[in-house]
């Protein structure tokens, strides 16, 4: 990297800091007259955010069971509704859509494939003397859904290409991914980054690594490392040629490339992914968040076996390293936007029985250890628990066999298996999961002693533990024929930590 | 393979619920048959949310009480010092700032008198108003007439404005003011989304504090513990009751609050002598089952009750219109069963 280029970096940087100072100033303007939370929804994909949101504003809305949430269960809430949100370019989020899936048809949200947005207006008395004079309370919520993918993008803002590259290689060729990475891994080594640049060659280097990636995120692997997002989810930039590249090998501080050799062309367009989508995306949705909820879907990896979890928990700590935690003060609450509380969640915990859920919790986090200290050494208030924003099942107890087993009851989704018995989608069954070990480090300790198993690890992991995916609840309805709103597991805890606080 | 992962070595395992193997019982001490799984489902919590305890608790207010103290006893220490009013004069011929110190403090002593007789002159009114509101609105839901509950339930509502866990109900009840609903409807309607959640915790106010009093009467030694007990049991139930349902009493307020639970207990008392209530308790079927100092004590804890009943009926700014509100035998059998088990735990 030259001088120039290094500098022109450095610009870049300060441009992008003045844009979002411009930004924040403009926000704060705007909330002094209704003050708003831009709560930022983090997961990776499949991790429950569409459902996690739908679930939020259902509940809020409907005047669901809240009593941890002291706004609603102290009737100090008068009413949620749902507004035109500030930005007109970004779509808006399809609450009722999400919701007639969810309790009419009773299937999940697809995965999400493009940003959205949704604005909920909560209006309150505040508990206090001082702030119910001021005049009526109200708050914005703004809430952003975005496909989990392109969260993975975040880190790459900071690596060059090089960088990148080694890091993708590395990975690569790693125990448990080579097998799956062999026909790109091959390509790649085939091409000799010097060489004069070709379109053909690129396309297939890209196609073969956009497979590769796809294979690893499959439900036997679950691995989450896999940058770029957008090759994953390509959105509307499919085919163009900022996501058509792939990593080379490239020697570690070598000079800098000629121009018109592959390694250029690749270079370049590394580099304008990441100035035309990566940064964009950054900067629109997440670098003026106040709140962030971190949703990891721990069952998923624990399903897979211990490199899956090895890798989320890698996954997790290079994209939140792209936050900014902090303590809020009254000036950088107007110049520089900081996230003053993260709250980490383990979703889909009615997948476990309750008895389990301090044992998941547990396991959290340690997943998201590093995470959790920087932001508390930034001054950010940080808290972790087990939720479900839709419990989907029943708790009970199984005695069989002399054993009683503490079971969850709900239906399981078609084609799920257990035991070789497939479920078609109707049958309610009771199903104990297995037991979460009591101390979290087994799990990763287990990941490092099965680097030299050579047996794929999805195999290892079924016999101990297994964990289905259910259907949606079925919602009873009141003698009126109302529809009462989406049962949740401390989904009020986390509205509580998040935003209970600005309602005080 | 054996793991470090589960150590019972329990491996997941589902049932089919239409499985003629498996069957839903609720009965948890019931064992399976050979072969067969049973499986009791668990309840899921749906109590009511109880409200902050700070709704019940009277807030410390601005202490003029402390200003008079302040005032008094600086006036008193100044006389002390410069041995009475004469030699204050002598001061204010010596040095002039020390007089007029003198003065200043005597200021502060009248400012906090003031303020002490005009916050108990509010509180009597409050509770002179909340006394006229109740009468108001029994008189529409009575005569059925809407407009003047519309009049009554406006004044209530503006009572409860300060409290910020009543805004929910205050403004379902906008609502139905706004609709055409009949008098002693829109009055149930008051009781139903405005005084709900507060006539819970009213009940449980005084559903904990007949269980103290049963308590402290089963276990103190002497019979003057239990009186002073009791009386600053019951004095204190009045108390959070009224800053509860909007009273917030000053001293004089309470004393007349008090007085208020005791004339209507003794209106009412001669009603309860028929009530059921007094057979069941004094009958062998209470005492036969209760070693005779737990028996006193859940008799002085449906003391306590009753006059926790009456408080609330003299403190509740509503009639009871759509119910009788709380009664002594819905008290009693919690009363009861918590003396048991306390026994229990005495003998074990």
């Amino acid at each position: 990297m030259n001088a120039l280029e290094v500098r022109l970096n450095t610009f870049n940087k300060l441009t992008e800091e003045t844009r979002l100072t411009l930004a924040n100033l403009a926000d704060a303007a705007g909330d002094l007259t209704v003050p708003s939370v831009r709560l930022g929804v983090t997961g990776l994909a499949r991790s429950g955010k569409t459902v996690f949101l739908t679930a939020l504003v259902h509940n809020l809305v409907h005047g669901g069971r809240l009593p941890v949430f002291s706004a609603a269960s102290g009737h100090r809430m008068t009413s949620a509704r749902l507004k035109p949100q500030p930005d007109d370019t970004v779509p808006r989020f399809d609450y009722e859509a999400h919701v007639d899936a969810l309790v009419k048809d009773r299937v999940w949200p697809e995965s999400t494939r493009q940003v959205s947005e949704l604005r909920l207006t909560i209006d309150y008395e505040s508990a206090s003397y001082f702030y119910r004079k001021l005049g009526p309370g109200r708050l914005h919520v703004d809430l952003i859904d975005y496909p989990g993918e392109w969260l993975l993008d975040l880190p790459l803002l900071n690596k060059s290409y090089a960088q990148f590259s080694a890091e993708a290689l590395q990975r690569a060729r790693a125990q448990n991914r080579s097998e799956i990475a062999g026909p790109f891994l091959k390509a790649a080594e085939g091409a000799d980054p010097d060489s004069e640049e070709s379109e053909p060659v690129a396309q297939d280097l890209a196609a073969r690594f956009k497979a590769y990636l796809t294979a690893c995120r499959a439900d036997t692997h679950a691995l989450s490392m896999l940058p770029p997002g957008r090759f994953l989810m390509p959105g509307d930039l499919d085919g163009s040629p900022a996501l058509t590249f792939a990593p080379l090998d490239v020697v570690a501080d070598a000079p800098a490339a000629r121009t018109g050799t592959l390694r250029a062309m690749m270079e370049r367009r590394y580099e304008a992914y990441k100035t035309h989508v990566v940064r964009p995306f950054f900067r629109n949705h997440f670098a003026r968040l106040d709140r962030q909820i971190v949703l990891v879907d721990v069952l998923h990896a624990l399903n897979a076996g211990p490199h899956a979890i090895t890798d989320l928990e890698i996954a997790l700590s290079e994209v939140l390293s792209a936050f900014r935690p902090g303590r809020r003060s009254w000036l950088s609450s107007i110049l520089t936007r900081r996230i003053d509380k993260i709250l980490f969640a383990a979703t889909k915990a009615d997948h476990l029985h309750s008895t389990d859920h301090d044992k998941l919790e547990a396991i959290l986090k340690r997943l998201v250890n590093r995470a959790e200290e920087r932001a508390r050494f930034k001054g950010a208030e940080v808290d972790a628990l087990a939720m479900a924003a839709v419990r989907a099942t029943r708790e009970a107890t199984v005695k069989h066999k002399g054993e009683e087993l503490p079971a969850i009851l709900g239906t399981p989704l078609p084609g799920e298996t257990l035991n070789d018995d497939a479920y078609d989608g109707d049958t309610e069954i009771a199903m104990f999961p297995g037991d979460l070990p009591e101390n979290p480090e087994l799990i990763f300790a287990q990941a490092e002693s099965n680097c030299e198993d050579a047996r794929p690890s999805f195999q290892i992991a079924q016999s101990e533990l297994q964990f289905l995916r259910f259907r949606p609840p079925e919602l009873d309805k009141t003698a009126e024929g109302l529809t009462l709103s989406l049962p949740h597991i401390r989904l009020d805890r986390a509205l509580e930590f998040l935003i209970g606080d600005r309602l005080a | 393979m054996t793991s470090p992962n589960s150590p019972s070595g329990r491996k997941p395992t589902a049932f089919r619920l239409d499985d003629r193997k498996v069957r839903m019982t609720d009965d948890d001490d019931r064992a399976p048959a050979a072969g067969e799984a049973l499986i009791t489902q668990a309840f899921m919590e749906e109590e009511e949310p109880r409200l902050p305890r700070a709704v019940s608790t009277p807030k410390p207010g601005f202490r003029f009480g402390k200003w008079l103290m302040v005032g008094l006893s600086g006036l008193v220490s100044l006389a002390v010092g410069l041995a009475i009013d004469s030699l204050i004069r002598d001061l204010f011929a010596r040095t002039d700032w020390l007089g007029w110190t003198g003065v200043a403090l005597a200021a502060i002593a009248a400012l906090g008198l003031l303020g002490l007789a005009l916050r108990e002159i509010a509180a009597l009114l409050r509770l002179n108003r909340i006394d006229h509101l109740r009468d108001q609105l029994q008189e529409a839901a009575d005569a059925d007439d809407a407009k003047a509950a519309t009049a009554g339930l406006k004044e209530l509502i503006g009572l409860y404005q300060d409290r910020p866990e009543t805004a929910q109900g205050r403004k379902a009840l906008s609502g139905h003011m706004r609709e055409i609903i009949d008098g002693s409807d829109l009055v149930k309607l008051a009781e139903r989304d405005l005084l709900s959640p507060l006539d819970l915790e009213a009940r449980r106010i005084v559903m904990n504090s007949a269980k103290r009093v049963s308590l402290v009467t089963a276990v103190s030694p002497r019979a003057l513990v239990d009186l002073l007990a009791v009386l600053f049991e019951n004095l204190r139930t009045i108390r959070r009751l009224s800053a509860l349902y909007g009273g917030r009493p000053g001293t004089l307020g309470f004393l007349r609050l008090a007085k208020h639970v005791l004339t209507h207990l003794a209106v009412t008392g001669g009603m309860a002598a028929g009530d059921s209530l007094a057979s069941q308790v004094l009958g062998q079927g209470l005492a036969a089952r209760l070693s005779a100092r737990l028996g006193e004590g859940v008799i002085n804890g449906l003391l306590t009750a009753r006059i926790g009943i009456a408080a609330i009926s003299v403190c509740r700014p509503v009639p009871f219109i759509s119910g009788n509100g709380p009664t002594v035998s819905e008290f009693m059998g919690e009363l009861v069963s918590s003396a048991k088990e306390n026994e229990d735990k005495k003998t074990d």
